[in-house]
């Protein structure tokens, strides 16, 4: 079973590295693969972990189960169709009751409604609790950590006290300068209420640089990122072309190249 | 020196699947030829491992795992790393791990199966537990804060927690004393920071990604998080402080190796564009 594993990843990360040279079948087939396999995945997934031990298990937990309940009465029916989903007895995930979980499971089911097209409308119920709750908690977060914490980190010292004036690594007034002039033009850049020309035009473009460099950093991390998950693959492709794996790299490559190539070949040929 | 001028000018223009193929052999000839070059623990790296040393012993560590397998080579080293550095100490700490991403828990899993069980024969329950993933991002960390018995009620094995010997007296956050986010993005270390470890003053520190180290650099510098493994590098750094080597270590020299080739790229680019825009400016007069 390894070494078919082996086989199948190395195949589909050939067939992704693959568009580099251009777009072709390999690719295709492992791009269709990919977003298939993840809805189903997904899906299965969250339901087995989410949906059925922490919404059924809270609407229908065992420890209050009892034969002569309606409501699991209602239980036991769904468990008539679906045992797997809704086990005899009650879902024994250690949860109390708590009906208040039938309002986000109508949310729910609203939201699943927007493929029904005239009662699409009541998609937007589920959609607007979910964004009102996300920007409702957010908002204290990022005030406290984002604004406030951050505002109080840049009142640092840039004179009077025992600080080096220069440090490559630990605190210093320079250091301490740098985030300060960083701050100040970098924020006044973001102030549009007065054209940015004359003595305000040259403090702003100071910030530009601030940006600039910082973008720079950006890049030069991201470029690092992507790197990283190059080798990644590549210390996979290394380790299933050992003979353990039956030197599935090597030939899955050989495979693909000769089968690139004549396609390239067949093509040229059609053209001319 | 026309000669060169005319080289560069071609190597500016050259077909960009050459340059996939360079950077490709660049990064696979030193994984499979190690160059060896010294790796130097930076200031960032030092901290995280510096914070977990001064630990009190049987301090009681969370871990978020907020990564899968797309990000796994830059941070499950991290993950690995860290976790061979606290059951090495052999103080008794208390590893309790959650998963904010749902394939993390699967990189949990592995983490802790290589680590905890296979390398430090340590008891699942005793020594560390796999609470697992709960869907809801921040409304996870937030319920975590509150009440974390309300978020689980059962860890990743189905296992009550009232039946997990080490989750006695464990019901919120403040009954951590530390916390390490492994994190790709979000949800990650950025909801730790704002809804767990500011508004509660548990100390935290982070491993991630290289594309997310930037819009972390704030939260270290203002001492909001203690110290940042950055990116694989970050992950060969700790490798390093704890003297296990490990995939970050070995992963570096191709890492170093492509960062020399793309800036050679980078500076062949501009110098063509530069000779091109001169030319252009002088035909034009």
């Amino acid at each position: 079973m390894d070494i078919l594993g082996a086989w199948i990843a190395v195949f589909l990360t050939l067939a992704i590295f693959s568009f580099l040279y251009k777009d072709n079948p390999f690719y295709k087939i492992a791009e269709h693969l990919f977003v298939g396999v993840s809805a189903g995945y997904w899906m299965s997934f969250n339901f087995w972990t989410q949906i059925q031990p922490n919404l059924f298990g809270r609407l229908w937990p065992s420890k209050h189960y009892s034969e002569d309940s309606a409501w699991y009465g209602l239980y036991d029916m769904f468990g008539f169709a679906a045992a797997s989903i809704f086990p005899e007895g009650g879902i024994d995930m250690g949860h109390d009751m708590h009906l208040i979980y039938l309002l986000p499971m109508a949310l729910g089911f609203m939201m699943l409604l927007s493929i029904y097209k005239p009662l699409n409308w009541m998609a937007r119920w589920g959609i607007a609790y979910t964004v009102g709750m996300a920007a409702g908690l957010r908002a204290y977060g990022i005030l406290n950590s984002n604004v406030l914490g951050q505002v109080k980190n840049t009142i640092i010292p840039v004179i009077g006290t025992d600080l080096p004036f220069f440090s490559l690594t630990g605190d210093s007034y320079f250091n301490n300068l740098v985030i300060l002039v960083g701050t100040v033009t970098g924020l006044l850049y973001f102030y549009f209420s007065r054209e940015q020309t004359g003595t305000f035009g040259k403090v702003t473009k100071v910030g530009i640089y601030f940006l600039m460099i910082s973008f720079g950093a950006s890049f030069g991390f991201a470029v690092m990122g992507r790197i990283s998950l190059l080798i990644g693959r590549l210390l996979d492709l290394i380790k299933y072309s050992g003979s353990e794996f039956h030197h599935a790299s090597i030939w899955v490559l050989v495979a693909m190249v000769l089968l690139l190539g004549y396609s390239a070949y067949q093509e040229k040929e059609s053209a001319s | 020196m026309n000669y060169v001028i005319e080289l560069i000018l071609k190597l500016a223009k050259v077909d960009r699947r050459w340059i996939f193929l360079v950077i490709g052999l660049v990064v696979l000839i030193p994984l499979m030829y190690p160059l060896s070059l010294p790796i130097r623990a930076g200031k960032d790296s030092q901290q995280v491992y510096d914070f977990v040393e001064s630990l009190e012993p049987n301090s009681k560590i969370l871990l978020s795992v907020e990564y899968g397998p797309s990000t796994k080579p830059e941070i499950h080293p991290m993950v690995t790393s860290l976790l061979r550095h606290v059951f090495s100490l052999k103080r008794g700490h208390k590893v309790y791990v959650t998963c904010l991403w749902a394939d993390g828990q699967f990189m949990a899993e592995e983490a802790l199966e290589e680590v905890a069980a296979n390398e430090y024969g340590l008891t699942y329950g005793e020594d560390y537990v796999l609470l697992g993933f709960r869907p809801g991002a921040e409304a996870v960390v937030k319920g975590i804060v509150s009440d974390l018995r309300k978020v689980f009620t059962i860890d990743s094995r189905g296992t009550k927690l009232e039946e997990i010997p080490m989750m006695k007296g464990i019901n919120k956050f403040e009954d951590f004393d530390f916390l390490f986010s492994g994190s790709a993005g979000y949800p990650g270390t950025t909801e730790w920071v704002l809804f767990a470890s500011d508004p509660t003053g548990v100390p935290m520190s982070t491993g991630t990604t290289s594309i997310i180290v930037n819009e972390m650099m704030p939260y270290v510098l203002g001492g909001q998080i203690q110290g940042i493994l950055a990116g694989m590098p970050g992950a060969a750094e700790y490798e390093k402080l704890i003297g296990i080597k490990g995939v970050g270590t070995s992963g570096m020299d191709a890492q170093s190796a492509a960062h020399f080739v793309i800036v050679i790229f980078i500076f062949l680019g501009n110098l063509g564009y530069f000779i091109e825009r001169k030319r252009s400016k002088r035909h034009q007069g």
